[in-house]
């Protein structure tokens, strides 16, 4: 088995989020394996994720990241292993995991002939929430999207401006966990630097974050915690060190692109 | 499942908010608002024609002066088939099976058409009718709208946000069929009122509810079928291409090898056969108009006995009529035997034809609509026989005028003698045997019988499609 516990080994020293990883993890995956169109995706991944922890998943293009968050959503069943939320075994609870979930997708998926607030008001009516447009707006400016654009139709919205939407989504579900996939993607350097200070302030407030990223730079600056996923299996694990406000970016890039051109 | 309705509303609006959706479901809607006005002002002027083609030839007939009896037999009267008030959404067989016919005696013709001008003057868009439309068209336009249901959240990538609201696959598949189902639904209103009017014209409440439950029941299916093909596919351009296929082989397909296979597995014997046979029965019967012919010496033989008579001259009835009495009876007979027949085989093959609906549900909604609307081969069946009852009785009516009222002398010397000739021209009067012929489809609950099997066959189609429906939204992954 490759733990990402085992893997760490010889990488940073983790003391800093002892006391977080005693506690009961929100997200747990043990031992998980997926098959997907007969091709092994994910093979024998395990980690824990305690409560308020910003974890990242950082690998390259195929490494099976999103296949990880596909599987906390209960959209892909692990061929062996398992995967819990909340001490709750995914695919036997789905609803009540989907419930405590927020899951802004890759690509920003949003609906093009609606606005900023019909997109809002339509995916938070499925999730069974009624927000008036105040939350809306306020939601809106913690991601600085801005006021003259909210009402316009989003197929006129860059790929930044409609990831913003998204965020708003995320943080109007509000839920206890938040899975990003590629959440920085396609923004500008400055809305990545407001994007994780946002990460940050949410899991100040107790959410857990599960991220997916190619990015090292932007996880090694938001994540406590980074595994190293490539080929569908955990390589290796960093940890903030304690008194640090981010992870050894060289380090982290050294192993990914050592990994990468092994 | 409180979030069906959020995704029915979405659908609509995006189907409001696209040009392209809109804009094809207004030319449906106005191509369906217009054919079916055009039909049911084409089916109401028919209506009126040929009732007021029926009051002139009875009119005709009943002011024919004093004559022969027999000359009123040969005379003739003219009978229509007065289109049923739902022919207005679905005209069926009218166009092809002939609207008039010509009864004479010792004849069964067969129903002629219209005059061409009746159907020239739109240039040939008369022939689209509303129930054509909406048995071809219609699914086209849900095809057009609904074949991105499903495949569009997955190719657009909305499909994992969408479930990752706690949505299920069923509560997905569910809004969307009901924003299809509400658009297919108000693309039946033009019906709803053409049915209306038909009541308000005495048309049977239950028929008319009927023809639009049928109609509901067909679109719905579509919908099913759609959403089904949209759930399982990848991408949109096969969903399209598979409903088209689709459509080409309920459209033109199955209905063409029903018909084919029809007159294959149920043949027909020609018809020039089936003359030769008939006109050799006839011959047996011998010919009404000579009372000397041979088959008649037996019934010349027991009216004398009967009478106890010497001469027919000294019968108290006449024997000529007796004899076209008597053989109008026997001639019919053998009329009715191969009219019988070819009505029968008819059935058979229009049932055999019918039963291609579980192949295809076009074919079983015309059935069903043509049942219901009371413009189906049945009811053209029926009009023939009514036709018959019509002729034959008023035939007979004459022939016993001829039998009771012409003295057999008179009547032997009419073509010698010019003062018998004018006396065995009967008073006009007897010429009110003829009864009035209104034609009428038949009752609601025999039409609704007839229509069961369409409907059984479109609520297997509604059941199985809505089956796999579910089944497939329980698959349903981004």
């Amino acid at each position: 088995m490759v733990d990402s516990d085992k893997a760490a080994s010889g990488s940073q020293a983790r003391t800093s989020r002892e006391s977080s990883h005693n506690k009961a993890p929100v997200l747990a995956a043990e031992s998980l394996g997926i098959v997907r169109s007969g091709r092994q995706v994910l093979k024998d991944v395990t980690f824990r994720i305690a409560p308020g922890e910003i974890h990242a998943l950082l690998g390259g293009n195929g490494a099976g990241k999103s296949t990880t968050l596909l599987t906390f959503l209960g959209f892909l069943t692990p061929a062996s292993g398992g995967v819990q939320v909340q001490g709750r075994d995914v695919g036997k609870n789905l609803n009540e995991v989907r419930r405590a979930i927020a899951y802004l997708p890759e690509a920003a998926s949003l609906y093009g002939h609606l606005n900023a607030y019909e997109n809002l008001g339509y995916f938070l009516a499925l999730a069974g929430t009624d927000l008036d447009r105040e939350a809306l707006d306020e939601a809106l400016d913690r991601v600085a999207l801005q006021p003259g654009a909210r009402g316009m139709r989003m197929q006129t919205y860059s790929k930044g401006m409609r990831q913003k939407v998204a965020i708003a989504l995320a943080i109007l579900r509000d839920t206890p966990i938040l899975l990003l996939d590629e959440p920085t993607s396609g923004l500008d350097p400055v809305a990545i630097d407001d994007f994780n200070r946002l990460v940050r302030d949410l899991a100040d407030t107790g959410r857990t974050i599960l991220l997916v990223t190619h990015d090292v730079y932007g996880a090694c600056h938001v994540a406590d915690r980074i595994d190293l996923l490539q080929n569908g299996e955990l390589v290796g694990a960093f940890d903030r060190p304690p008194g640090m406000d981010r992870i050894d970016t060289e380090a982290v890039h050294e192993a990914f692109a050592g990994r990468a051109a092994a | 499942m409180n979030g069906v309705f959020p995704i029915a509303r979405e659908e609509l609006r995006l189907w409001l908010r696209s040009r392209l959706a809109f804009s094809a479901l207004l030319v449906f809607a106005l191509l369906l608002t217009a054919t079916s006005v055009l039909t049911a002002l084409r089916m109401s002027a028919e209506q009126q024609q040929r009732t007021g083609q029926q009051a002139l030839a009875e009119e005709t007939f009943l002011s024919q002066p004093d004559r022969h009896p027999h000359r009123m037999v040969h005379y003739g009267h003219y009978v229509f088939r007065v289109p049923p008030p739902l022919s207005v959404v679905d005209p069926g067989v009218d166009a092809v099976t002939g609207q008039s016919m010509f009864l004479e005696g010792h004849r069964q013709n067969t129903a002629m058409f219209a005059d061409a001008g009746a159907g020239a003057n739109l240039g040939g868009f008369d022939d689209l009718t509303a129930a054509l439309v909406y048995q071809l068209f219609v699914p086209l336009l849900l095809i057009a709208m609904g074949h991105g249901l499903i495949v569009r959240e997955r190719e657009e990538n909305t499909l994992a946000p969408l479930l990752a609201q706690n949505v299920t696959g069923v509560m997905l598949c569910l809004g969307k069929w009901i924003a299809l189902a509400g658009v297919a639904l108000v693309l039946l209103l033009p019906l709803f009122v053409m049915t209306a009017l038909a009541a308000a014209r005495g048309e049977s409440l239950l028929t008319s509810a009927g023809l639009i439950g049928i109609y509901a029941l067909y679109s719905l299916v579509w919908c099913s079928l759609i959403l089904l093909v949209s759930a399982l596919v990848r991408h949109r351009g096969l969903g399209l291409g598979i409903l088209a296929l689709f459509w080409l082989g309920a459209v033109l397909i199955v209905p063409r090898t029903a018909v084919e296979s029809a007159s294959t597995v149920v043949p027909a014997e020609g018809k020039l056969e089936t003359d030769l046979r008939m006109q050799a029965e006839l011959r047996a019967v011998g010919d009404g108009h000579n009372a000397g012919a041979p088959q008649f010496m037996r019934l010349r033989a027991n009216l004398l006995a009967q009478y106890d008579v010497e001469r027919v001259e000294d019968l108290p009835v006449n024997f000529r009529g007796v004899v076209a009495e008597v053989n109008e009876a026997d001639v019919t007979d053998v009329l009715n035997k191969y009219a019988g027949e070819r009505m029968a085989l008819e059935a058979r093959q229009a049932r055999f034809a019918e039963s291609f609906g579980w192949l295809s549900p076009v074919v079983a909604v015309s059935a069903g609509s043509r049942a219901l609307s009371g413009t189906d081969l049945a009811t053209h069946h029926r009009f023939l026989r009514k036709a018959e009852e019509v002729r034959f009785d008023f035939v007979q009516g004459l022939n016993r005028v001829h039998v009771e009222q012409l003295d057999y002398t008179i009547d032997i010397n009419r073509s010698i003698d010019t003062a018998s000739e004018r006396l065995t021209r009967m008073s006009a009067e007897n010429w009110n045997v003829l009864d009035e012929f209104s034609f009428e489809a038949a009752p609601a609950s025999e039409r609704l019988t007839r229509a069961a099997p369409a409907l059984t066959m479109l609520s297997a189609w509604f059941l199985l499609l809505t089956a796999a429906v579910v089944f497939a939204s329980r698959r349903i992954r981004p």
